[in-house]
């Protein structure tokens, strides 16, 4: 319990329901698992290869975990504001304006994760047709990550448009510069 | 809505949300997507280059190289290296300045992360050098200056993605980097000793100390052996040379010589995950924006503007594209600064006639000064904050270091030779050289 409790960042823990934390330490687990899998898949690829008995879908495998690494990343960075940004005045300011910049960035982030998630999902229907060679793995499962994202994005941010609105955005660690969770 | 004006919103909107605090990677698809509604493409498509972005193969040395950074800044290995860096250079004037300075020429050679670097200088040295009296200012501005390096001495995660996307080599990029790397750490280390602060001098390490110290930090020193020699040899890609050099550590380093911190693994592995998905969510939106900026012809409407001025003279492109890039890495990451900017440096190369090895070398250079440049110097921002000490007492401390990165740009740029040499005689075919029939010997450019 502890351990899964380490795994979830308590910075903003205003904007965060307790419903959502075993999903953030869930994605957390798959991040370091997706890392592992295409390090032992790569390993593996090395390995077969130098022996002379290549086995070629490793490299599918790979990149499979490899993009879904990325884009389960996205959504864990999401909830815990770790993304990269250009700027950081929002955390410099207080009271309205500050809500209201606050609630405009995630009202575009909700409408970027709409549209992720329904071209997306066309996409990875359309996806179901194609396959990559020469595993016949079909496409949709490397793209059908891009709309399951986009919904992980979608419910974080209505968690952390709600919870704002209800206690504010602003926390104690604004103080401090927001990059240090980066590390 | 013709396509410059499109183009100009789309930059104009990606501006706008990521200072407004959206998420880079949000703000580049939010501006792609508003741009591709002006456009014959379907947001489908679009969204669809989010996913074929990061299909690249080569792109997957960038996790494995910040993995390997991770591991080293976490699992404390990286201190027997501060202590042979102590043992070879801390009798000089400025002593821990020095120290910095050359821990991160080495760190630089195993990790592709500045960030990793400015973690570990500041809980070490950076530690020592306030108790020394040196002002925390000038610390946080040499800690971000020096780690800018890793960018630059292979492996380096920017040159990952400039050959990934730019389809230039990457081991050439690797090795044309050390220079502009050596020359930083060395200008760094010049400055150290004639303008920086004194700090404790110290008398020299016997020679039995340096050898022990040296002994101590071999194993570490290994790790830039795997990567380059694996490169070099042929046996691995710059993807398997990282797994290799990640392997090395958690199988060889880490129980050797911290045991303790094998339980710490998974959660490194964890944190590595969602370390590498950060810049990589930014090349994922960064691959769409730079697409479109392709398909509205952004590479076209800059060329015309800047060979007006330059003309076909490669010098005057390559100082006009350091000039804007001085810019663009002031408000914009590097790596999706790459992306989005690659259209229009391979239409340059061409025009100029550069060698494209030559060309990257540049550009990562001049990316790599954006990590300590406000607004958003990243390794200042997280130096100023580990060291603490305003970022605008960090910024004026580092005025006098930004001399010597432009000296090494202009000096990489008139000088393409001496950037380079290394590629030219280790890894020929990276610089346009061909093996000349029957001989054997190659000819190049």
């Amino acid at each position: 319990m502890a351990d899964f409790r380490a795994l979830i960042l308590q910075r903003h823990r205003q904007l965060k329901w307790k419903l959502f934390d075993p999903l953030e330490a869930a994605l957390m687990i798959l991040c370091g698992v997706c890392i592992a899998m295409f390090t032992l898949s790569v390993m593996l690829d090395v390995v077969t290869r130098t022996i002379g008995a290549p086995w070629l879908w490793l490299q599918q495998v790979t990149t499979a975990f490899f993009a879904w690494g990325v884009f389960i990343g996205m959504a864990a960075a999401t909830r815990r504001n770790d993304h990269f940004y250009l700027t950081e005045i929002t955390k410099r300011m207080t009271g309205a304006p500050r809500t209201a910049i606050e609630v405009i960035n995630r009202v575009i982030v909700l409408v970027v994760a709409v549209l992720l998630i329904w071209c997306g999902t066309q996409n990875a229907i359309l996806d179901l047709g194609s396959y990559r060679m020469p595993s016949l793995i079909p496409l949709t499962v490397y793209t059908a990550i891009v709309p399951i994202m986009g919904v992980l994005v979608l419910l974080f941010t209505i968690e952390q448009l709600v919870n704002g609105w209800k206690h504010g955005f602003e926390g104690p660690e604004d103080r401090d510069d927001s990059r240090e969770a980066i590390l | 809505m013709s396509p410059t004006t499109v183009l100009i919103m789309m930059s104009v909107l990606f501006l706008v949300f990521g200072y407004m605090g959206v998420p880079v990677a949000f703000a580049l698809i939010a501006g792609v997507l508003a741009a591709t509604a002006f456009t014959q493409i379907s947001m489908q498509s679009m969204v669809g280059q989010l996913f074929h972005g990061i299909d690249t193969e080569t792109l997957l040395a960038v996790p494995f190289f910040l993995l390997v950074g991770e591991l080293m800044a976490s699992s404390d290995v990286a201190h027997r290296m501060i202590r042979l860096s102590q043992t070879l250079v801390g009798h000089l004037r400025g002593g821990l300045a020095q120290v910095v300075t050359l821990f991160s020429m080495f760190f630089a050679g195993i990790s592709g992360s500045s960030t990793a670097d400015v973690a570990v200088l500041s809980r070490t040295v950076a530690r020592e050098m306030d108790k020394e009296g040196y002002d925390r200012a000038f610390t946080a501005a040499l800690i971000a200056s020096a780690s800018t390096m890793a960018n630059l001495i292979p492996p380096s995660i920017m040159a990952v993605v400039y050959g990934a996307t730019g389809n230039v080599s990457i081991g050439g990029l690797f090795l044309a980097g050390v220079v502009p790397g050596v020359l930083i750490g060395v200008g760094l280390m010049i400055y150290s000793y004639f303008w920086g602060p004194v700090g404790v001098m110290k008398k020299r390490a016997p020679l039995t100390e340096v050898i022990i110290a040296a002994r101590g930090a071999a194993l570490p020193l290994v790790i830039p052996v795997i990567i380059m020699g694996g490169i070099l040899s042929g046996w691995f890609t710059p993807t398997e040379a990282g797994m290799v050099a990640a392997v090395y550590i958690f199988a060889v380093l880490i129980p050797l010589l911290n045991r303790k911190h094998l339980t710490e693994l998974p959660r490194d592995f964890m944190y590595a995950g969602l370390l590498y998905s950060l810049p990589l969510a930014a090349v994922a939106g960064a691959s769409a924006f730079g697409w479109m900026v392709a398909y509205l012809r952004g590479p076209d409407i800059v060329a015309a503007h800047i060979t007006a001025f330059a003309g076909n003279d490669p010098m005057i492109i390559m100082f006009l594209l350091v000039a804007m890039f001085v810019i663009v890495g002031d408000f914009i990451d590097a790596v999706p600064a790459i992306i989005i900017f690659m259209p229009i440096i391979i239409k340059l190369t061409e025009v100029g006639n550069i060698n494209p090895l030559h060309m990257g070398v540049v550009i990562i250079t001049t990316l790599v000064f954006g990590l300590i440049t406000p607004p958003y110097g990243l390794s200042l921002l997280v130096s100023s904050k580990y060291v603490g000490v305003g970022f605008g007492k960090a910024v004026v401390r580092s005025l006098p270091l930004y001399v010597v990165f432009f000296a090494t740009i202009a000096f990489i740029v008139v000088f393409p030779d001496v950037a380079l040499w290394l590629p030219k005689h280790l890894l020929p075919e990276s610089v346009g050289c061909f093996k000349a029939p029957g001989t054997g010997a190659y000819i190049c450019p």
